[in-house]
């Protein structure tokens, strides 16, 4: 179980982050949900050790994750960036192989490779393995960049809108992919999530953010409300339930009224 | 020539050189000269005491008319300074280049008189408001675009290089001239001459020519033809290696050098000025250094010690005759025991300069 | 499935090999370019002369050969393969195509460095004055890289900036000083920027060598951290790489290979910027090969380009700085054009 207990996040003199709780279980999905800016891509981050927390604690199998070093704590977590960086001068089958970087020393060894091959096999993306990462297409990207995370054999995934480049098909091939993943092999995901139907759809828990603090929490059914999604939002929408799932359909902007109460 | 070695300049291709004296010309061109001359210099005090303007050709072989007498004299670097000196004419310098101040010792008052930037690249702005009668600078440095500016400025530009040995009296007695310092010009003409005729004949009498390796200032850089030191070791009768070279200052390997076996090795050097220098100790360090150098100890010029170092001061320009001297003491050790280079130049910087000789200019000989 | 990734790792494994092969032959031309420059000389020793006065005492030829010859060829490999393999070290921290150690204002400072000594503490222009004068200064200039990379979490514009911004300044620098130099100080200055070999012995290769070989195990242990690296700071952050302190580590590393290299040679241009670009088109970025294959790819060009220099126009011998630029420029350009991948 990866816990985060009350952490805080400061960008110079802007607190971004407040007092957010978590926990992400292993076997399970947690998105995280919240208008532009209200900090789900710096709550994935600060958890990784790209962005350094002001406050607060991670805890990770209940060991405290900045006791971990780094490369230990990448065994543990597992990270899919939003976008492949742009050149990077790297066959796919190299780029999955780096994944494997947390394990090996030099010269990566028969069962690293053997790891990698595997999971190109597994998503189906073995025949793009000798191809040049810059040539691959969107889904693809993201196929790979989620192969490389799975290389590192971690116990939890943390993937930053794996859906924000893609068009409507890979959306649902990349997030059935993931639901996969974290049910057969016990994998732990958090995910950033902007689109909240396929959020209420592949996740088990979902947190909503406003300006840097937890607003709600809970099952997809308890989270995404009409009234959540009006003050976070600050959107009228009608939620209607569909083969057990909330779904949600916009009507219309809220006129803020606040001011003149 | 001090510090202000022109390297650059030595590029020059001999240039025709001769003096078209005094022409009488007809009243009304004479008068066009004049009153043009006045009208551009804007300089009433400068130009209302010319009667005359000399029609000359220079270093470049350009013809230039100048003023006669001149009276207000810039100098752009130190040669035509020393050639101002020994002609007696100081009292005419109205500037000087700004590198001067580095050598208040040899040049004196001199010193003190106003700067025009430096002989590379002088103040135009500087040089107007002097309001001279002619500014005089190397054949080659600074470049063309002196006088394009000049020109526009009415200032005229004398080009005179004064460090070839071959050269240097003709182009004394053109500036003799122009000062009205005829002669002044022909004492030194004299002695010069005199002395450099000597060492000529001496040198025609001997029939080896010794291999000679020349280096200059940078290491592993020898003086090729075009150069100063290349001329300097033709007069003094050595046989430079480097005389098939195509470029003034062709760097090369040790290992040529080593292939060439020159009898004698000698480097130009400058600290600043060997008329300040106390001990040889600077010289004899370079010079042990070449001695030093790997896999030279097979050249019979290191083998027999006989590599020097020579100042600047009398490498080319005005004293190279004193540089030649030397040289041929080191060439030619038989036919010129008698010859007191040193003499020379305490000649010609008590008599000429009107400075007390003193300083350090070569390399001790050297003896294992 | 499992035939199928064995089928994967093979041809991996193959790639890999491919890019040894590649090693290999690098340094096999290294082998070939560096007996052909110690057999080329001006006295006309054939190889061998050479090869019988390498092992017997024979007086002079034997003085030709250990003493001009060989420590030439092995200054000239020494320093290409320094400079090279910085270029690499370089470009893969900053993720930057156009990083070399003279784009980062570090040959700059080592110029300006040389140029003080030349003309402050000139008295003879010693060789060792010079070179610790271009050693301290180009150190200086990294430092201040450092700082400001500190200052400002070091990310790879902001060095890449203060890298340019330092060039500019101690090219000006250099230039004030050269105006107010003599002229045998301007023309030691002019030369020093073309970069000589002539002037390295023995002591200067085991100076330059020392500086080269010894950060070399170091910077090829993170070499997969350069390849984390090209995907990014983030992705390497996540894969457990400490993306601030390989920077600052690396830069210095690099920077004391360039130092040792340049301070004694002066101004060899191109090498570092073209080496690992040379080698990336041919092997791709695995740093693992990438780092050794460029360094002797710069090995070889500037042993070639100090042959071309001492023959083209024998017996004058062109500057070894301007003929690596001379012949590493257009192959540049033939390899840009003729290039199918883009890397950068």
């Amino acid at each position: 179980m990866l816990q985060v207990i009350d952490l805080f996040f400061d960008y110079g003199s802007t607190r971004i982050l407040e007092g957010i709780g978590a926990r992400i279980e292993g076997g399970r999905v947690l998105s995280v949900v919240g208008p532009n800016g209200a900090g789900k891509t710096t709550l994935l981050k600060c958890i990784v050790r790209i962005l350094k927390l002001a406050r607060g604690s991670i805890l990770i199998e209940d060991r405290d994750a900045t006791c971990i070093s780094r490369r230990e704590l990448a065994k543990y977590l597992g990270y899919v960036p939003q976008n492949m960086p742009a050149k990077i001068p790297m066959t796919v089958f190299e780029m999955v192989l780096t994944g494997r970087k947390p394990y090996l020393s030099w010269r990566p060894s028969e069962q690293d490779l053997w790891i990698t091959a595997n999971i190109l096999h597994e998503m189906d993306i073995q025949d793009l393995a000798m191809r040049d990462v810059e040539q691959l297409s969107g889904g693809q990207a993201q196929k790979v960049l989620l192969a490389r995370a799975l290389a590192q054999e971690p116990r939890y995934l943390l993937l930053d809108e794996p859906t924000s480049n893609l068009d409507l098909r890979h959306q649902l091939e990349v997030l059935d992919m993931i639901a996969t993943l974290v049910k057969n092999k016990g994998i732990g995901a958090m995910m950033a999530m902007h689109d909240l139907n396929l959020a209420a759809r592949f996740s088990d828990t979902i947190l909503m953010l406003k300006e840097g603090k937890v607003f709600s929490i809970g099952t997809p059914s308890e989270v995404i409300t009409p009234k959540n999604i009006r003050e976070v939002y600050g959107v009228e929408v009608a939620v209607r339930r569909d083969n057990g799932y909330p779904h949600i359909q916009a009507l219309h902007c809220v006129i803020d009224h606040s001011d003149s109460d | 020539m001090s510090t202000t070695y022109p390297w650059a300049g030595h590029f020059l291709p001999s240039v025709l050189y001769d003096i078209n004296m005094l022409h009488q010309r007809p009243l009304k061109k004479r008068l066009l000269i004049v009153g043009l001359t006045a009208a551009l210099l804007l300089a009433p005090q400068a130009s209302s005491a010319k009667e005359a303007a000399v029609t000359i050709k220079d270093a470049l072989g350009r013809t230039v008319h100048v003023p006669y007498p001149v009276r207000r004299i810039v100098a752009l670097n130190s040669d035509v300074l020393e050639i101002v000196r020994t002609l007696k004419a100081e009292e005419y310098i109205v500037g000087v280049f700004s590198e001067i101040v580095r050598e208040p010792e040899f040049w004196g008052g001199l010193a003190k008189k106003p700067k025009v930037g430096s002989w590379r690249d002088p103040d135009l702005e500087a040089i107007t408001a002097l309001a001279p009668d002619v500014v005089v600078a190397y054949g080659r440095n600074p470049g063309p675009a002196l006088e394009q500016k000049a020109n526009l400025l009415g200032i005229q530009v004398l080009r005179l290089d004064f460090y070839k040995p071959n050269k240097l009296e003709e182009e004394v007695r053109t500036l003799g001239l122009l000062l009205d310092r005829r002669q002044e010009a022909e004492r030194f003409c004299e002695w010069h001459q005199r002395h450099l005729k000597m060492i000529q004949e001496r040198v025609t009498r001997t029939s080896h020519r010794p291999k000679v390796y020349i280096e200059s200032y940078s290491d592993y850089h020898a003086a090729g033809p075009g150069s100063g030191g290349h001329e300097m070791c033709i007069l003094a009768g050595g046989s430079n290696i480097a005389d098939s070279l195509s470029i003034p200052f062709p760097r090369i390997t040790p290992e040529w050098v080593l292939d060439k076996n020159p009898e004698v090795i000698v480097k130009a050097a400058s600290y600043g000025n060997g008329f300040s220098l106390k001990t040889p100790a600077h010289f004899n360090q370079r010079r042990d250094a070449i001695l030093r150098r790997p896999a030279w100890h097979h050249i019979p010029a290191v083998i027999s010690g006989n590599v020097h170092v020579m100042d600047s001061a009398i490498w080319a320009g005005p004293r190279a005759m004193i540089g030649v001297g030397h040289m041929v003491r080191w060439f030619h050790p038989a036919f010129f025991s008698d010859l007191n280079p040193e003499a020379l130049h305490r000649t010609y910087l008590e008599t000429f300069q009107g400075v007390p000789y003193k300083g350090i200019f070569v390399s001790d000989d050297f003896k294992r | 499935m499992n035939a199928n990734s064995e089928i994967l790792c093979d041809s991996y494994k193959k790639q890999n090999w491919i890019k040894k092969l590649f090693l290999y032959f690098v340094i096999l031309l290294l082998i070939v370019a560096m007996a052909v420059g110690i057999s080329i000389g001006a006295s006309g020793l054939g190889p061998w002369d050479v090869l019988s006065s390498l092992i017997k005492d024979t007086g002079r030829n034997h003085s030709i050969v250990w003493m001009l010859r060989l420590p030439r060829v092995i200054m000239a490999a020494i320093v290409g393969f320094g400079l090279g393999l910085a270029g690499a070290v370089f470009q893969a921290i900053l993720r930057n195509p156009l990083a070399s150690p003279f784009t980062l204002g570090i040959g700059s400072g080592a110029g300006f460095g040389a140029v003080t000594v030349i003309l402050f503490f000139g008295g003879g222009f010693q060789t060792y004055l010079i070179a610790s004068g271009a050693f301290l200064f180009s150190l200086i200039s990294a430092f201040l890289i450092l700082v400001v990379a500190k200052m400002k979490r070091a990310s790879s514009e902001t060095m890449i900036l203060t890298g340019i911004a330092q060039m500019f300044l101690f090219s000006s620098l250099t230039s004030l000083f050269q105006y107010m130099g003599t002229m045998e100080q301007i023309q030691e200055v002019v030369f020093w920027f073309f970069g000589s070999l002539s002037k390295a012995g023995w002591r200067e290769i085991g100076l330059a060598s020392a500086m080269v070989l010894i950060p070399f195990p170091m910077l090829l242990r993170h070499a997969w951290d350069f390849n984390l690296l090209s995907a990014g700071d983030e992705s390497a952050l996540a894969l457990g790489v400490d993306v601030s302190r390989l920077r600052m580590s690396s830069v210095v590393a690099a920077s004391l290979m360039t130092a040792g290299c340049i301070c004694f040679t002066g101004v060899i241009g191109f090498v570092g910027l073209v080496s690992p670009h040379i080698t990336r088109m041919v092997i791709g970025s695995d740093h693992r090969f990438l780092l050794p294959t460029s360094g002797l790819v710069g090995a070889v060009v500037v042993v070639a380009a100090d042959i071309l220099g001492r023959t083209l126009w024998a017996p004058h011998v062109i500057p070894i700085g301007i003929v690596t630029s001379f012949i590493g420029v257009p192959f540049f350009f033939y390899l840009l054009v003729k290039r199918s991948k883009e890397y950068w």
